[in-house]
């Protein structure tokens, strides 16, 4: 007989620092556009996760801000996700590579 | 609270939904019509007159949902500002080499403008989120959108990188601050914090939710971007990005420090260190001024110049926040409008000179004296006006700026600030004066004066560059006309 941890606030908080600083390491240290782009996603998760918390563990009158915002920013990532991937793919049939170190036309 | 009336929403919406409805008929024109680009240019214009129109038809104090839709004297007054930017943008591309797309080219801008207005019009951490993105996605897509230009393409996926990580913090920010306070009103989020100290968590909130905004207005050093995305994008939306899009968030930027943290405001004097939002802008803006000035100093491309130079620009606006009151906000918002004129301006002559020498780097703009004396003449004004030469707007702006921020604070605490805005502009008037060095002394070569295409320089082009010249002569000499609107104007 499993006993199931009960969530708590602290605990989701841990959960979403660690998504967004992995996110981040992604972000940052990672060459390919794609996992970049995947790195950028997992930060946007994470202040979701942190919004529904929050609207969760509010003490009782909670109105639904929280859900509300959470909602809107699942659009507005996924609608960045798109232009994400057309741009990457704008920058690929020129350069034939997905690799950020090699996109070298502009520098100084 | 449910019960709205949606006929009033509509009726106090109505500058947005001009502008939304102006793109949708532009991208159905662009969809019917392959090459219509005058009439796409022409619709658009006319949408973006009759929403300045309807700005100007809206009540004077208004406030929806807990401050999602302001209206006041401030926020009508930069829709309009936003508005004009975004309609000398739309003349900008009238003289652009045909686009394959014209039409989803301007519905793009018009996109940009209504993000534009919803960062202005909103006091509450959702609405501007939304803004802020809204402006963002057109802003990357407008970047990118030379296909047969590599450099657009790449300046277009770096921006988007760099833009959706910095937005990524913005939203963890916001979340943490929902978590502090359970709402997303700036009003609302201030009445909390004034009650609480200024804990680690909520240092952290404030730090993270004004990074998105850092990088908005490229403060360094979240300014990697701006050099890359002012070189490789096309010439409107690279106008566009230097000006509408630093207007807004410089206002939305004003309103949330100084209505939404302002009782974590701590102290920037030299002496006077205290925690809160001022110390944090106060070393963006010390740190743009420095490396913006710098590196400028060794660009030799034009764009890339100007890119360096609105790092530094920046940091000479927040000066303005970091003295912390109204003063020093209306001096702020005053100088980064004056600011965005000149860019337009500076940008349509870039373009000009781009299509006919096919390039933007000092040596195109060698003989262009002798070629077009008027651009030449209205490009060193909006240089000296940049640069802070007197009888121009740029001069009475720095000079506003620094004297709200000297005065600001006891015992002149931000002497230390003003200092090094005065030697970073000392130092900028030698690299202003090099691109002016180009167009009236140094002759052009042999090889680049044949290859020229004596094209006759667009008039339409020409007039706009006038016009913008015009306007930072006359708010250099009279800056009351706009200086005191904008006082008044702010709460």
């Amino acid at each position: 007989m499993y006993r199931i941890m009960t969530p708590t606030l602290p605990l989701v908080l841990i959960v979403s620092a660690a998504l967004f600083s992995i996110g981040l390491l992604a972000a940052l240290s990672r060459r390919h556009a794609i996992f970049i782009l995947i790195g950028i996603e997992m930060m946007l998760a994470a202040a979701n996760l942190n919004f529904i918390a929050f609207w969760r563990f509010a003490p009782p009158p909670h109105p639904s801000t929280g859900v509300m915002i959470a909602i809107f920013s699942i659009a507005i990532s996924a609608a960045e996700a798109a232009v994400g991937l057309a741009m990457v793919i704008a920058v690929y049939r020129h350069y034939r590579t997905t690799n950020v170190d090699e996109y070298d036309q502009l520098k100084g | 609270m449910i019960h709205m009336r949606y006929l009033q929403l509509l009726k106090l919406a109505s500058p947005e939904a001009v502008v939304v409805l102006t793109a949708l008929v532009v991208l159905s024109i662009g969809l019917l019509a392959k090459r219509a680009t005058f009439a796409c240019a022409f619709v658009a214009g006319l949408g973006l007159v009759c929403a300045i129109v309807a700005v100007l038809l809206l009540p004077d104090d208004e406030t929806l949902f807990g401050g999602m839709l302001v209206i006041s004297p401030l926020t009508s007054l930069f829709k309009i500002t936003c508005l004009a930017l975004a309609f000398f943008t739309v003349l900008l591309t009238g003289g652009e080499k045909v686009p394959r797309h014209p039409g989803e080219y301007l519905a793009l801008i018009l996109l940009a403008t209504v993000g534009l207005m919803l960062l202005v019009g909103s006091e509450e951490l959702l609405m501007i989120f939304i803004g802020l993105e809204l402006l963002g996605l057109s802003l990357y897509v407008m970047t990118a959108f030379d296909k047969t230009d590599v450099r657009s393409a790449e300046a277009g996926l770096k921006y988007f990188l760099f833009g959706s990580t910095a937005s990524a913090f913005t939203l963890f920010g916001i979340s943490l601050l929902y978590g502090m306070t359970g709402t997303t009103g700036l009003a609302a989020i201030a009445t909390r914090l004034a009650t609480t100290s200024i804990q680690p968590l909520l240092a952290v909130a404030i730090v993270m939710t004004l990074v998105g905004f850092a990088f908005k207005i490229a403060a360094a050093p979240f300014h990697l971007w701006a050099p890359d995305a002012y070189q490789g994008a096309p010439v409107p939306s690279a106008a566009f990005i230097a000006s509408g899009s630093k207007v807004a968030s410089f206002v939305v930027l004003g309103k949330i420090v100084l209505i939404g943290f302002a009782p974590a405001q701590g102290s920037a004097g030299w002496h006077s260190m205290a925690a809160g939002w001022s110390p944090v802008l106060a070393a963006l803006a010390a740190l743009s001024i420095v490396i913006g000035n710098l590196v400028a100093l060794a660009q030799s491309n034009v764009r890339r110049l100007l890119a360096y130079s609105a790092v530094a620009h920046a940091g000479y606006t927040l000066i303005g926040f970091v003295a912390g009151t109204r003063e020093g906000f209306s001096a702020a918002l005053f100088y980064t409008t004056i600011y965005a004129v000149t860019l337009i301006g500076a940008f349509a002559v870039v373009g000009v000179v781009r299509r006919e020498t096919g390039g933007d780097d000092f040596s195109n703009f060698s003989g262009l004296a002798s070629r077009s004396p008027a651009l030449a003449g209205s490009m060193a004004v909006f240089m000296l006006s940049l640069a802070g030469i007197p009888p121009l707007a740029g001069f009475f702006g720095k000079f506003y700026l620094f004297s709200t921020a000297l005065q600001a604070g006891t015992n002149q605490a931000l002497l230390w600030l003003v200092a090094l805005g005065l030697v970073g502009s000392f130092v900028s008037l030698y690299y202003y004066l090099l691109v002016l060095k180009a167009i009236f002394v140094d002759v052009p070569s042999l090889s680049g004066a044949e290859s020229m295409r004596h094209a006759p320089s667009d008039f339409l082009q020409c007039a706009t560059v006038t016009v913008l010249a015009a306007v930072v002569v006359l708010l250099g000499v009279i800056p009351n006309v706009l200086a005191s609107r904008i006082l008044g104007a702010v709460p």
